[in-house]
């Protein structure tokens, strides 16, 4: 293929970092007063490169590029998904920004290189790329949580981060590196191929194995590797959370989709074992400390930990099934999550955060509808039916009693009952306790409505789960 | 022979600089001592003939990034008496993790996976450039990487930006966009006045 | 004539010197950069080594991408680094404790 025909695949990518560098230029020249404009462009930017992304759309598997980017049904759908995602995200965050004085065009342009990492990985095809597009994600990341510069708490978080992030990235380059001896290439096809001849002799390859699933437990905040999920979350203005908590954990999905089943699926033996582990582990650290948590951020971030336990149980399956179980399970996490930081943006006001568990106390009172919200956010994510936590949750466990893991499923069961312990007792602090202050919640028209429409989408889709399923499984290929 | 000499020279100072690294408390002793890891790192580079990146190595690291730290660590004024202790605190861990780490991974990686035959290296003609290789395969083959590497440089650059600069709170030079932009109506005011006599 | 495992053993050798130190130094964040720095350089040696060793350049081009983003994360590291400084008056770890871990 001529160069400017295997360009044509990459029109998303190349729209997305031409128009972040346009946002760049722009907001250094416009000044303080039109510092919205950054947000509006931003999020038009991203409308295009999901609607690029649909353009472009193959079809099927294309590898192009010195085979470095692969577009194929998961890429597109992933790629989608993150840039649609992002855009109540960055709606959120803006409505925070504005509140707190965070007058900071850095939130947008960090974020859309963040976005542009994600791209880069959920359409790798080598492990170069895998690596270069965690780094962009990353780096963005890092700067981000550091962001509001004269909050102390927010720089600790973000130094915390940023040193058991490059140790994560330097574990998994050592992984890589010891894949690359064993097998002599850095594609992902190849490495698969190489790994399927040689069948005799695998210890270097678990050897290597065993330090990038370590990589990939500390991006995806899997315990034991989720030191660092608690104090970020804490520590990272509001908006940023919001945005850490969301949109990279699809990306998270799409690297271990990427690096565990397209690269090393013949290894599959061994790293459903490691995986098995990473996922009780956090299941139960995330859903038991959670319990303990005054402060709510803090204890999504614990809920975070337990989720992505649950999410791993579907790759775990090792079978196509369960990689579409879990994409669901990602994507519903992504809008779940997403709600619950908005519900505290939304209670919080200038110069005070409502991240604290007693600040929704008698919400009922103060305001019957996002009391409701919050209600069908907190029933979703605990996992009650009909809601769409509770499709996620039915689909993976599934998932995992079909591949022959019945006691894993047990424990998943038990602890998610555990688990919706924490998440009804807010909604026992909503209905049922006296507010500590009376004042009405003032927020501005449209943040009523995105959120609203957010936690009511969990509640339709939850009422006809294949629609979301059909999306997951032809992405698969099923 | 004297392949094998050097580079066990190389290796020894090596090991004796990455522990200096981790063990002095001065910052300055530490960031000195590194250099000295990457120049050994160089050598041994040199010898499994990557010269190009031998010498990125020596040019991009110890030119730049480690006088980035220099720069930082002079910069901040660190109480280095204050850092000094309970260093000991957490020694008896680190060694006795690394311990472990370091038996393991030899016993691995000495295992005979690697003496195969296939990992018997090349001989190159003489007229072989290995700059000229790696710059061919990066603008074809590695192009895509290449543009992502670049933004990653540009976010470090915005990041670095947004982080640490600030305007100075006590700056009381104007504005030069004000200054220019002022019309010869905001400075004088034509009063019309008669004249008064003397008396 | 060096051995493929030579250079693999002192790759290791330094990876694990670059843990311990991270286990050692959690009260210096400048120490700390340091020592990832160092994990950096012994996964670019076994990158060269298996380059050299395999006769493949793609491992020699992975090291200069490495390279590449080591320095931007430095250059990021230090940036907070800066932030922590001008918020704490240190870079002293154990006195970040504004937060339970």
């Amino acid at each position: 293929m001529a160069l400017s025909a295997e360009l044509y695949y990459l029109i998303p990518e190349i729209i997305l970092l031409s128009g972040a560098c346009l946002v760049l230029v722009l907001d250094a020249v416009l000044g303080k007063e039109q510092w919205s404009f950054t947000y509006t462009l931003t999020q038009l930017l991203l409308l295009a490169t999901a609607g690029a992304i649909l353009f472009v759309d193959p079809g099927q598997a294309v590898t192009v590029l010195g085979g470095n980017f692969i577009l194929d049904p998961l890429g597109v759908l992933l790629k989608v998904s993150i840039c649609l995602v992002a855009l109540p995200v960055f709606f959120y965050g803006h409505d925070y920004n504005l509140e707190h004085g965070l007058h900071k065009g850095e939130y947008y342009i960090l974020g859309l290189f963040a976005i542009l990492g994600m791209l880069v990985m959920a359409s790798a095809g080598t492990l170069l790329t895998v690596y270069l597009g965690l780094e962009l994600l990353s780096l963005s990341l890092y700067a981000m949580v550091a962001m509001n510069r004269d909050s102390r708490m927010a720089s600790e978080a973000a130094m915390k981060y940023f040193v058991l992030g490059a140790l994560a990235s330097g574990m998994l380059l050592y992984g890589i590196s010891m894949l690359y001896g064993a097998t002599g290439t850095l594609q992902l096809a190849g490495l698969a191929n190489a790994i399927a001849g040689q069948t005799d002799n695998t210890l270097i390859l678990t050897f290597g194995l065993i330090f990038v699933i370590v990589g990939i437990a500390f991006k995806l905040g899997a315990v034991p590797f989720h030191m660092w999920v608690p104090d970020v979350y804490e520590g990272a203005p509001t908006s940023v959370t919001l945005f850490i908590s969301s949109v990279p954990k699809i990306a998270a999905f799409a690297m271990a989709m990427r690096v565990l089943v397209d690269g090393m699926q013949p290894l599959a033996g061994d790293w459903q074992g490691m995986l098995i582990i990473l996922s009780v582990l956090s299941m139960i650290a995330g859903n038991v400390i959670a319990i303990a948590q005054t402060n709510i951020k803090r204890m999504f971030a614990y809920s975070t930990i337990s989720h992505v336990g649950f999410l791993l149980l579907g790759i775990i399956a090792a079978r196509p099934a369960g990689y579409a179980a879990a994409m669901f399970y990602v994507l519903v996490y992504s809008l779940m999550s997403m709600g619950g930081f908005a519900m505290v943006i939304l209670l919080g006001r200038k110069g005070k955060e409502a991240d604290l568990l007693e600040d929704f106390k008698g919400l009922s009172e103060r305001s019957p509808w996002f009391a409701f919200v919050m209600l069908i956010l907190m029933f979703s994510m605990a996992g009650v039916p009909p809601f769409l936590g509770f499709w996620a949750k039915w689909f993976v466990i599934m998932e995992v009693i079909r591949a022959g893991f019945p006691m894993l499923a047990g424990i998943a069961v038990f602890f998610s009952v555990i688990g919706a312990y924490y998440y009804i007792r807010i909604i026992k602090l909503m209905y049922f306790d006296k507010p500590l202050e009376m004042k009405a919640i003032k927020s501005s028209r449209q943040m009523r409505t995105v959120l609203s429409l957010n936690a009511l989408s969990l509640l339709i889709l939850g009422l006809w789960p294949p629609l979301l399923m059909a999306l997951c499984l032809k992405a698969i290929g099923l | 022979m004297i392949e094998q000499t050097l580079f066990y020279i190389a290796a020894a100072v090596l090991v004796f600089a990455a522990s200096a690294v981790i063990t002095v408390r001065n910052p300055v002793v530490a960031a000195l001592t590194l250099v000295l890891c990457f120049f050994c790192n160089a050598a041994i580079w040199l010898l499994l003939e990557a010269e190009f990146l031998a010498i990125v190595l020596v040019l991009v690291y110890v030119g730049a990034v480690m006088v980035l730290f220099l720069f930082v660590v002079m910069m901040l004024d660190i109480n280095i008496a204050e850092l000094r202790k309970g260093f000991s605190g957490f020694l008896p861990i680190g060694v006795t993790v690394a311990l472990i780490m370091v038996i393991s991974m030899v016993l691995v990686l000495a295992s005979g996976y690697f003496a195969g035959p296939e990992y018997v290296p090349l001989k190159h003609a003489a007229e072989y450039s290995n700059t000229r290789e790696l710059g061919l395969l990066l603008y074809s083959e590695y192009l895509y990487p290449f543009e992502i590497a670049g933004a990653i440089l540009l976010v470090a650059i915005v990041a670095a930006i947004a982080l640490t600069h600030r305007r100075a709170k006590n700056n009381k030079s104007p504005a030069p966009g004000t200054q220019v932009a002022v019309k010869r109506e905001d400075r004088i005011r034509l009063v019309k006045m008669k004249t008064e006599q003397q008396s | 004539m060096i051995a493929l495992q030579q250079v693999l053993v002192l790759g290791a050798i330094l990876f694990c010197i670059s843990v311990a130190g991270i286990f050692i130094n959690r009260k210096n964040v400048l120490i700390l950069l340091m020592c990832i720095e160092l994990m950096l350089l012994s996964v670019n040696l076994n990158f060269i080594a298996f380059s050299h060793f395999l006769g493949n350049i793609h491992g020699q081009v992975f090291v200069f991408f490495i390279l590449t983003v080591a320095a931007a994360e430095s250059a990021i590291g230090l940036a907070i680094l800066v932030v922590l400084f001008r918020n704490r008056g240190t870079i002293n770890v154990t006195e970040l404790d504004s937060m339970k871990g």
